[in-house]
């Protein structure tokens, strides 16, 4: 399985979704405390791991996200509080493009819009999310209303102008960029909700992950309870994301180090645990054009790929 | 953009196809069009709206039922209950007692390591601990703000080095209006130390986050420290003082520690003739030590 060491320490791992050994791999120097940042794009259609580019900056990376209208454009979350879109079609001197400096404090998240496809949205430590679309030199609009950083986002994958945001204030809040305020706000844990995603096959169910150390699958017609809740990593559950192949099946990271895949449709909903990092695992995807291929990165400045079901370490 | 490639678009998702949801969506209908006229269309576009970080809570629908605290990076010095009463009052170096947060404290009071009081004092009590202080050790203890650093440039926060160069603070003799004028020189002492100043503001803000997120790790740590050095026979100031030992400073010995002393068995040294750690250190001895009492011989 494809392994790939970066020289700073690993903070998100993205699949492309228009090619299907193409990762981008966003890392920070010193644990993002402190120094440089590192995007990488990775190829690893042979058994040999490609660099195709990669691109530096003056502060640590946090998080990325591949454009859904263009295969070679990608953005970079920033921790300086700069969002930065790379065009892997141009030479390095001529990137990044765009460097879009309108958040106050680090951007921890990025999620670009899969239906219309021209606009992303960017989660900030200065409380606020901003609606960015490729046309506009600006912000299209901020959303601010959580008293806390933000440090997720993710676009409803059936309802194009609907996302959700996962902040330290310990709530996730629900956006329609038509409303002026969230929609809906759910108080979804005790602690800081880091992550949050969409099922892919049931626009109203949600999963959040927390520093209570537990993923939350909610619906939110009825957000009072969730529908389950996820125990098992032993430390803050850092990200999640659902299976784009799956409707049950979904995938999370954490500071006890392990990757679990969870089927929350069943009582023993731990599915698999994965423990190849040696450090902190901050960075997990599944690939929407390959079923069962995951990725993940962590401080151990590791990338491993590997399918579902075999050792990510196995050569 | 005009370099890029042509739109394209990627393989269809995997979802696409499937049925649909479990049941009607409590959403709105999507509008067609694209996402910037979709948001000018419903009246709520603010485009380039610059978010001040300090007063973002303009709509507060803080749904947890408790304040929740100040960011890392935006102290209010000792106006809430974070600032610094309620860690500060430990910068006596003498409350070996009161926990994580004496310990933190010790470090910071001696004013050389700011990340040592923050360390301990600050972060590690206030994200413990229902994450209330982050202000008192974090920065307060270690007293790299005490001097009014931030109050004068209270301008603009981080940057007010800037608005005061052009009042005529380090520039004195340029004209800020004139665009014709010779390029501005290096940036002055004081522009210098308030980037610096900033960079620690990042640096400690970025720990306390990662720290908050890793609360479960951070107090195994301690812990595990804690047990070690209380079975040891160690106290917190003395670790402190074994530190900046070991970094090459010498500290002076305490009133309260001479009391502690066996009456009479001493002379009181100088603080100059290097024997006040000395002192200190044939105190620590005293504690029943075990396996450290050849820690502090040299």
């Amino acid at each position: 399985m494809p392994v790939f060491k970066t020289p700073f320490n690993g903070y998100a791992v993205k699949f492309s979704p228009f090619y299907e050994s193409r990762i981008a791999v966003a890392t920070a120097q010193n644990f993002g405390i402190l120094g440089n940042g590192r995007l990488h794009v990775l190829d690893f259609s042979t058994p040999a791991v490609t660099e195709i580019a990669a691109f530096d900056t003056a502060d640590g990376v946090y998080d990325a996200a591949w454009s859904e209208s263009h295969d070679s454009l990608l953005v970079a979350a920033v921790a300086d509080g700069s969002v930065k879109l790379y065009d892997l079609a141009l030479p390095p001197p001529q990137n990044p493009i765009r460097s879009l400096h309108e958040h106050s404090r680090e951007v921890h998240g990025v999620d670009y819009n899969t239906i219309r496809r021209d606009s992303f949205v960017t989660a900030s430590w200065d409380d606020s999310l901003k609606l960015w679309t490729l046309d506009r030199p600006t912000s299209v609009r901020t959303f601010k209303e959580h008293a806390y950083c933000v440090y997720a986002a993710a676009w409803n994958p059936r309802h194009a102008d609907v996302f959700a945001s996962a902040s330290g204030d310990c709530t996730v809040r629900i956006w329609d960029v038509r409303e002026p305020n969230s929609t809906m706000i759910l108080p979804a844990h005790e602690y800081e909700v880091l992550s949050c995603d969409w099922n892919k096959y049931d626009d109203c169910v949600l999963a959040t992950c927390s520093v209570d150390k537990s993923v939350k699958v909610w619906d939110v017609r009825s957000f009072r309870v969730p529908i389950t809740v996820l125990n098992g990593h032993g430390y803050a559950v850092r990200k999640v994301r659902f299976s784009p192949h799956m409707r049950n099946l979904m995938v999370s990271c954490s500071y006890d180090m392990t990757v679990c895949m969870w089927d929350f449709g069943v009582e023993d909903a731990l599915v698999a645990r994965y423990d190849h990092h040696t450090e902190f695992a901050v960075g997990v995807d599944m690939s929407v054009l390959v079923e069962g291929l995951m990725a993940s990165t962590g401080w151990d400045e590791m990338v491993y790929v590997w399918q579902h079901g075999t050792d990510p370490r196995a050569p | 953009m005009a370099a890029n490639p042509p739109a394209n678009s990627p393989p269809p998702k995997p979802w696409e196809n499937a049925g649909g949801t479990s049941g009607p969506a409590p959403f709105k209908p999507p509008s067609p069009g694209s996402t910037s006229d979709v948001v000018e269309a419903s009246g709520t576009a603010r485009p380039g709206e610059i978010v001040s970080n300090t007063t973002t809570s303009v709509v507060n629908r803080n749904t947890v039922g408790r304040p929740m605290p100040a960011r890392p990076w935006e102290q209010s010095y000792g106006t809430t209950g974070y600032g610094t009463s309620s860690y500060g009052g430990l910068n006596n170096g003498l409350s070996y007692n009161s926990g994580y947060g004496g310990y933190g404290s010790t470090l910071g009071t001696v004013g050389m390591y700011g990340g040592g009081g923050m360390y301990g004092g600050g972060m590690y009590g206030s994200s413990m601990y229902n994450r209330g202080g982050y202000g008192g050790g974090l920065y307060g203890s270690s007293g790299m703000y005490g001097g009014g650093m931030y109050g004068s440039g209270g301008l603009g926060g981080p940057m007010g080095g800037y608005e005061m160069g052009g009042m005529g603070g380090p520039y004195g003799a340029q004209d800020p209006n004139n665009p014709y004028g010779p390029p501005s020189g290096p940036p002055g002492f004081w522009m210098s130390f308030l980037r610096v100043m900033e960079g620690v503001v990042n640096f400690f803000g970025r720990i306390s986050i990662l720290i908050d997120q890793n609360t479960q790790a951070v107090h195994l740590f301690m812990s595990a420290l804690l047990q070690l050095f209380d079975r040891s026979g160690m106290l917190y100031g003395e670790l402190a003082r074994f530190v900046l030992r070991l970094l090459g400073f010498r500290t002076k010995p305490r009133k309260v520690q001479q009391s502690h002393g066996p009456p009479g068995a001493l002379p009181l040294p100088g603080p100059e003739n290097g024997h006040g750690s000395q002192y200190s250190i044939e105190q620590s001895k005293a504690a029943p030590a075990g396996g450290w009492d050849n820690v502090w011989e040299k």
